[in-house]
C-alpha cells in the first residue's frame, strides 16, 4: 500500500512538474511533506522539505535543457525514510534522513536520463496528431496532447518507488551495522542543509546574491543568538 | 510536445470560430506546427492568436497573421518568462517557504504556495486578456510590467532568505552539539558557497561535504564524549 501511494504521488507530480498547472506542487517544499502524508508520516516530510527545496532550487527547465528530476528523487528519498523508519521500529531522524538522501539523491539524475527519453518518444505523437487531422478528426487530433502525459507519469511512478526500496534496503542494514554512526550522522544532516542553503543562494542569479546570503545569514544568526529561544 | 499543448487550448476557440469544418481542420493544421515558449507566458500568445484568428475569420488579415503573431512572440515571451518566473519569482517562493518551515513549520509552506499561485495565475489570467483584447499591444502592456527589475529584486530577496535559513539550520545544530555542532554547519554553508561560486558540481559538492562533515562530526562527539 506504502509503495502504491508513493507510485501514485511520484507519477501526479510529475505531471504537475511540467505538463499541467505547475503550481509548484511538485517543489520538494510542497512534495516532501505530501508524499509523507500519503505515506502516514507528515513530520518526516516536513524534515526534509526544506533541505531538498533549497538543494534543488535551481533545477528549472529553461528552454531546451533539463535539470534534475527533483520531484521524482524528494518522493523516493521521502519514501526510503519513511521505510526505513518502520523497518527500524522508530520515527524518521535525521541520521535515517541523511541516509535515504544519500541513497536516494542520484535518482534525480536517473530522472534525467528518463525525461530526455520520454520526450523524444513524446515527438512521435506530433506525427500521430498529424494523421489524425488528415483523416479528418480535428478532436482527436487536438487532444493527443493528452496522451503524452501517461508516459512521464508511468515513469515516475516505477522509479520513485524503486528508489526508496533501495533506500529501504540499503539504510536500516548501515544503521544496524554502524550503530556509533547516529549521532555524527544527525549532525551530518544539519551540515547537510547548511549546504543546501548555499546552493539554494547560488542559484540565485543575480549580482548582489552573495552580499544578500551573507548579510542576512549573519545577521540572523547575531538576532538568534541575541534572542535564544524565541526563534526556536 | 507545446505545438500539441498550442493546438489543445486554441481547438475550443476554433470550433466557435469556423462551422465549417474543413476551415476548422485548416486553423487546427496552423497551430501545430512548430510553438516552444514559457507555459506561463504562453497564455499572452493563446490570447493574441485567438485574437488574430478572429480577424482572420472575419475577412480582416490573411490566414498566416496568427502565424506570424506566433512566431514574433515566442522567443522573446520565452526568455522573459524563463528569466523572471523560473530563476527569480518560483526560487523566491521556495526560499521563502524553505526559510519559513525552518522558523514556523509548515504553515510558511501553505502560505508561500498560496502566494505564488496567487502572483502568476493573476499574471497568467491578465497576459491571456491583454493578448485577447489587443493582439499585439500586448507586448506594450507586458513591457510595462518591468518583470526584469522585478526579477532581480526577486533574486536578492531570495539569496537572503536563504541566509535566514542557513542561520536557523546553524541555530539547530548548536542546540544539537554545542559549539562545535554550530562551527561545522556554519562551516559547511560558507565554504560550500565559496566552493560552488568556483564552479564545483552540486553532486559532488553534497556527497564530499556529506562525507566531511559526517567525519568530521565523528570526531568531534568523539573528542567531546557524545559519541
Amino acid at each position: 500500500m506504502a509503495y502504491l501511494a508513493l507510485a501514485i504521488v511520484a507519477g501526479l507530480a510529475a505531471v504537475e512538474r511540467k505538463g499541467f498547472l505547475q503550481a509548484m506542487l511538485s517543489r520538494p517544499v510542497a512534495l516532501a511533506p505530501i508524499a509523507g502524508w500519503a505515506m502516514g508520516d507528515l513530520r518526516a516530510g516536513l524534515l526534509l522539505a526544506a533541505p531538498l527545496e533549497l538543494l534543488w532550487l535551481g533545477a528549472v527547465n529553461l528552454g531546451a535543457s533539463l535539470p534534475a528530476h527533483e520531484a521524482l528523487a524528494t518522493v523516493a528519498i521521502t519514501g526510503g525514510a519513511v521505510l526505513s523508519a518502520r523497518a527500524l521500529g522508530t520515527a524518521v531522524t535525521a541520521d535515517v534522513a541523511l541516509l535515504s538522501i544519500v541513497v536516494c539523491a542520484p535518482m534525480a539524475l536517473v530522472g534525467r536520463t528518463a525525461d530526455r527519453r520520454v520526450e523524444r518518444w513524446n515527438d512521435r505523437l506530433a506525427d500521430r496528431a498529424e494523421a489524425e487531422l488528415a483523416a479528418g478528426h480535428p478532436r482527436t487530433a487536438a487532444r493527443t496532447n493528452l496522451r503524452g502525459l501517461a508516459l512521464p507519469f508511468a515513469v515516475a511512478a516505477v522509479l520513485a518507488p524503486l528508489g526508496a526500496a533501495v533506500a529501504a534496503a540499503v539504510v536500516p542494514a548501515v544503521v544496524h551495522a554502524l550503530p556509533s554512526a547516529a549521532a555524527p550522522l544527525r549532525l551530518g544532516f544539519l551540515a547537510f542543509a547548511a549546504l543546501a542553503c548555499a546552493t539554494g543562494a547560488r542559484a540565485l542569479r543575480v549580482r548582489s546574491a552573495p552580499g544578500w546570503f551573507f548579510a542576512a545569514f549573519a545577521g540572523a544568526l547575531a538576532l538568534g543568538l541575541a534572542t535564544r529561544g524565541v526563534l526556536s | 510536445m507545446q505545438n500539441l499543448g498550442f493546438a489543445f487550448a486554441i481547438d475550443p476557440a476554433l470550433r466557435r470560430l469556423y462551422p465549417d469544418r474543413a476551415e476548422r481542420l485548416e486553423a487546427l493544421r496552423r497551430h501545430l506546427g512548430f510553438f516552444n515558449c514559457h507555459p506561463y507566458m504562453a497564455s499572452a500568445i493563446v490570447g493574441g492568436a485567438i485574437h488574430h484568428e478572429e480577424r482572420v475569420a472575419a475577412g480582416l488579415e490573411p490566414r498566416d497573421g496568427p502565424l506570424h503573431y506566433k512566431s514574433t512572440l515566442q522567443g522573446p515571451l520565452a526568455a522573459l518568462g524563463d528569466a523572471f518566473f523560473w530563476t527569480a519569482l518560483r526560487p523566491f517562493a521556495g526560499a521563502l517557504a524553505a526559510a519559513g518551515a525552518l522558523l514556523v513549520g509548515w504553515p510558511a509552506i501553505a502560505v508561500a504556495v498560496v502566494l505564488y499561485n496567487a502572483v502568476h495565475l493573476t499574471l497568467r489570467a491578465g497576459l491571456f486578456q491583454a493578448g485577447y483584447a489587443g493582439g499585439d499591444a500586448v507586448v506594450a502592456r507586458i513591457g510595462a510590467l518591468n518583470l526584469q527589475g522585478l526579477a532581480d529584486r526577486l533574486r536578492a530577496g531570495g539569496a537572503a532568505l536563504c541566509g535566514v535559513a542557513a542561520a536557523a539550520v546553524v541555530l539547530s545544530a548548536e542546540r544539537a552539539a554545542g559549539l562545535a555542532g554550530a562551527i561545522l554547519a556554519a562551516v559547511s554553508a560558507v565554504v560550500g558557497y565559496l566552493v560552488l561560486a568556483r564552479g564545483a558540481g552540486l553532486v559532488p559538492i553534497t556527497y564530499a561535504a556529506v562525507i566531511a562533515a559526517v567525519s568530521a562530526a565523528a570526531v568531534v562527539l568523539h573528542l567531546g564524549g557524545g559519541g
